[in-house]
């Protein structure tokens, strides 16, 4: 039975785990949520996510919701299969890239997303820009870029080796260089720019993003 | 070598892992820092967390940040070494279930739990704000929809992935704070939700950890 995520394929959570599958090398189905009433049916709140959220992916009889826990799911299933390594066997190693992922969720993802909702999604809805909070927002991330740039110095990737840590932050950094008028934030600092120039040369980035 | 860990226990964060280690059963120095300012000292940014935060954790040489990972390493390393508290299960399942419970608390849980805490309990005492009703009111109303689910999460359930986990210790702290501090109805009023939050009050880690909080806040 191939492995069924349930997602928009747009949608940067949903992107998380895509990546995550192709770095692994393997086959699913998307079946496309392109409603959000059907999101919020009594059935799918009881059986496949209880907040009425995507993506959930569903592997046989076994369905796990929230991206970062679909994907590390995934890594601990099927990476012994794969020709990749997204978290290694070390304790120690392991839990530098569980902190990285936790910087992500902390202080890379908030300001970023607050861009994105004025740039992208209000744009969108025809709403007009705030741009007090884009000019708050991007001030914030700056500070926080700082940060990585010395996390990064002397390394591609933010545990040495590439990771589960890395593949989390790219969704949102790209879609911030695709779609909105700050992603001279990244180029304007040399490693971060290295390091996501590298994660974007990868088979399986340019495998997700041209589907 | 004792494992450090750098933090206030009144913080919720640095709470987190003081509930873990004790659940662990690992000893530990906790070693406050001289203030929320020095934080941001050049020595800390560059030595203990590049974003001048607490918790840090030092376990020998390794050190790392960010209070949920501190946790996963400390259940990665030491479960079932001291006791048989096993936080993260071995299944690879049960370990995906238990992750994705650890997300609902980051992604719905604590959002509104944070606010709450910080009005009720810091605002005033460590920032000299007065707490803010407007922003009491829309985190309680926030956090009663996201404890409607919890009660049906809870079915059947002594803990949310069955077995008490990670899952269930990482919002502990948080919880404590806001239940004693009006809003105790959020988790009384909901049966399945009063009876988990009652079983877990009971556990000894907790129990001893509370208790270490309530004479900070007493004599502070």
């Amino acid at each position: 039975m191939p492995i069924k995520l349930i997602g928009y394929a747009q949608s940067l959570p949903t992107r998380r785990v895509i990546l995550t599958l192709n770095e692994l090398g393997l086959s699913y189905e998307l079946e496309a949520v392109t409603e959000i009433h059907t999101i919020k049916t009594d059935d799918f709140l009881a059986n496949k996510h209880a907040f009425g959220k995507i993506p959930v992916l569903c592997d046989g009889d076994f369905t796990i919701n929230e991206s970062r826990a679909i994907c590390r799911y995934l890594v601990s299933k099927y990476q012994k299969d794969a020709k990749i390594v997204l978290i290694p066997d070390d304790i120690n190693k392991v839990s530098l890239i569980e902190q990285y992922i936790s910087y992500e969720l902390s202080y890379f993802d908030p300001p970023l997303t607050k861009i994105l909702l004025q740039e992208v999604f209000n744009k969108r809805r025809g709403e007009p820009i705030d741009e007090a909070i884009v000019k708050q927002a991007r001030e914030e991330i700056e500070k926080v870029l700082d940060v990585y740039e010395k996390i990064l110095v002397g390394k591609d990737y933010l545990n040495g080796e590439y990771s589960l840590a890395d593949l989390f932050h790219f969704p949102c950094a790209h879609y911030i260089c695709t779609d909105t008028q700050q992603g001279d934030i990244f180029d304007t600092r040399p490693n971060v720019k290295r390091w996501l120039d590298n994660l974007r040369n990868r088979d399986a980035y340019k495998k997700t993003y041209a589907e | 070598m004792t494992i450090r860990l750098i933090g206030y226990s009144a913080s919720y964060p640095t709470l987190r892992v003081i509930i873990c280690l004790k659940e662990l059963g690992l000893p530990y120095e906790l070693e406050p820092p001289a203030s929320y300012q020095s934080l941001k000292d050049e020595d800390f940014i560059a030595n203990k967390h590049p974003f001048g935060k607490m918790p840090v954790l030092f376990d020998g040489d390794f050190r790392i940040t960010e209070s949920r990972a501190i946790c996963r390493y400390l259940a990665s390393k030491y479960q079932g070494k001291h006791n048989d508290i096993i936080l993260i299960p071995k299944d690879v399942h049960k370990a995906g279930l238990v992750d994705q419970f650890i997300s609902y608390e980051l992604s719905y849980y604590d959002p509104p739990l944070s606010k709450l805490v910080y009005q009720e309990k810091f605002a005033k005492k460590f920032f000299n704000k007065d707490p803010d009703p407007e922003i009491i009111k829309q985190a309680h109303e926030e956090l009663a929809k996201v404890l409607d689910v919890y009660e049906k999460l809870l079915e059947g359930k002594e803990y949310l992935n069955g077995e008490y986990s990670l899952a269930d210790l990482v919002l502990c702290p948080g919880t404590n704070y806001v239940y004693g501090a009006g809003h105790s109805d959020l988790w009384d009023n909901r049966p399945n939700v009063k009876n988990w939050w009652s079983r877990l009050c009971n556990r000894d880690a907790n129990k001893k950890s509370f208790e270490e909080i309530k004479s900070f806040w007493e004599n502070n």
